[in-house]
């Protein structure tokens, strides 16, 4: 394993290299996510558990308010459960379908179907526009620590070096990106989307995981140097359109498709988008794989994906440490569907015994 | 930079870090706490487990989750630590995962210490963990003696030493959980 110090030493030298002059290149991969028309999609997600005590389920619904980029619709479901809900959670505004089932029920279950409209978002970062203040509240929310999130300590020091000579918002939000990008690693055999962990990641130094890991990293940084920041659980739910096998649904059945991705409150820009995560899925998953950081492919990614994202992913809510309602159960986030059996929370990163699937569709007639 | 170097560089970056060789020998450290904070949890499988009714032999509690890859190479060299003779009893304390991916981890790497379980990650606070693997020895009176925040290689020469003050008296361990018929151990 490679040392946190070593580590460091290597992506001080990777981000020399993203920022070394690019190879001239015949064809540049175009990678161009812009504000355009929306597309319309519906998610249908069901749950099948097993009938061996009282269960009752909680499935994420589309619940992120943010018309620039996606707008959401009907959550229609059907099933046997003797009491089916929807619940807001009261700090973050997270929906969910709160299922319960009688003792005894052969064969729970629950189907739920919902519709919503996405475009893909690109800001104009070269200016600021007329956006009103982020509130007192939010700005609050946003830049406290989670039980997974410190923001003092190894984070805080962290981000201070990594945005070390920086002096506006913008500069260090797009510095700790590129830090991010430079010293994490995505690792192939992290279960789901990993757990964002931060302050372990920094103190063992394996900065590895997935994008509830690595973009986890980028909030935590960016709020312990009073950005606010946040990350958008959620699920790909189309293949990308511009090329992108790795940043993109590979089919209908998006089942193990969650995904998530980070936004920075910079003031006169609003909420942006970005996604270092997806960066390093590029740099590992994209064919061929295992793909150089000066990969065409890699550096479009990289270059776009500070500031802009494609529509062809579900944000479901921004929450963090949820008490499933009428369980005892916290989930440090609420990107799979959950479910508690006996008194047991199901494993969700295990669809197959849980057991539930999940299924995109887009909506064109 | 050239292209050759570039690209080594570049390949360098893009792979994962290996497990291999984590494992650190020299890591244990003076515990310098008046006293072991409180640690009683339930137990994967098993009865609830007190720290404090543990007395007479010395105790390693071993912080930890499967998510963790440091962790999974730690939890192969603590296991052979502990099956070794005289070795303290071994608590391991799983932070805030669910019980049915845990019989899954430890279906294929079956321990024998039991798995404790720190649903709430209040134990994890209150012992002040701030990073995973994170372990703590304790002496057989349960003072507080050694503890590290590095994935340790518990079969060193250089932890066998560091025990070696802290020699246990007989005394009844924990006993791991028996599996049920066609279940996991814990």
């Amino acid at each position: 394993m490679i040392s946190r110090r070593d580590m460091l030493k290597t992506g001080a030298a990777a981000a020399a290299a993203l920022s070394a002059p690019r190879l001239a290149l015949a064809q540049e991969p175009a990678f161009a996510p812009k504000p355009g028309a929306w597309r319309d999609f519906a998610v249908t997600t069901r749950l099948d558990l097993a009938a061996s005590g009282k269960a009752q389920a909680w499935i994420p619904l589309p619940s992120v308010r943010e018309e620039e980029w996606i707008k959401t619709g009907r959550n229609d479901w059907k099933t046997n459960a003797t009491l089916a809900e929807v619940v807001r959670d009261p700090k973050y505004g997270a929906e969910l379908l709160h299922v319960v089932f009688k003792e005894g029920e052969i064969a729970p279950y629950v189907e739920v179907r919902s519709s919503f409209a996405l475009r893909d978002r690109a800001e104009d970062l070269a200016a600021k526009g007329a956006v009103p203040a982020l509130s007192d509240a939010d700005r609050k929310l946003y830049l406290e620590a989670t039980e997974l999130m410190p923001t003092d300590g190894i984070v805080k020091e962290t981000a201070e070096k990594a945005a070390a000579g920086k002096a506006s918002d913008i500069d260090k939000a797009r510095a700790i990106y590129e830090w991010v990008v430079a010293n994490t690693f995505r690792d192939a055999k992290t279960r789901g989307c990993g757990t964002g962990d931060v302050a372990s990641m920094l103190r063992t130094g394996n900065l590895s995981g997935k994008c509830a890991d690595l973009n986890a990293l980028y909030v935590a940084l960016a709020r312990s140097v009073g950005i606010p920041a946040r990350d958008i659980y959620g699920l790909r739910i189309a293949p990308s359109k511009f090329g992108y096998k790795s940043l993109g649904a590979g089919s209908e059945i998006v089942t193990k498709a969650q995904h998530c991705r980070a936004e920075v409150w910079l003031d006169g820009y609003g909420w942006v988008a970005t996604d270092p995560a997806d960066v390093r899925k590029v740099v590992l998953e994209e064919p061929p794989g295992n793909n150089t950081v000066d990969n065409p492919k890699v550096v479009a990614a990289r270059q776009v994906l500070f500031g802009a994202w494609e529509g062809n992913w579900l944000g479901y809510n921004v929450a963090h440490d949820v008490v499933l309602p009428g369980s005892q159960h916290k989930v440090g986030f609420l990107m799979y569907p959950q479910a508690e059996v006996a008194g047991a929370l199901l494993d969700c990163l295990d669809p197959d015994t849980f057991k539930y699937s999940i299924k995109s569709a887009e909506i064109t007639a | 930079m050239g292209p050759a170097p570039l690209l080594a560089l570049a390949l360098l970056c893009a792979s994962v870090p290996a497990a291999a060789d984590s494992l650190k020998a020299d890591t244990l450290q003076p515990w310098t706490s008046e006293q072991a904070p409180l640690l009683a949890l339930d137990r994967l499988d098993g009865p609830a487990v007190d720290l404090a009714t543990l007395s007479g032999r010395p105790v390693v509690v071993h912080f930890f989750a499967t998510w963790c890859a440091p962790c999974i190479e730690e939890m192969a060299s603590l296991n052979a630590f502990s099956a070794s003779p005289g070795a303290p009893v071994v608590l391991a304390v799983n932070v805030g995962e669910v019980e049915a991916r845990l019989r899954t981890f430890f279906r294929t790497r079956p321990v024998v210490f039991p798995i404790l379980l720190d649903r709430d990650r209040a134990t994890m606070k209150g012992w002040n963990v701030l990073g995973l693997p994170t372990s703590f020895i304790l002496d057989r009176e349960l003072k507080p003696a050694l503890k590290t925040e590095e994935p340790l290689d518990w079969e060193s020469p250089a932890v066998a030493a560091a025990l070696a003050a802290l020699s246990p008296k007989a005394a009844s361990p924990v006993q791991p959980t028996k599996p049920d018929k066609g279940e996991t151990p814990r």
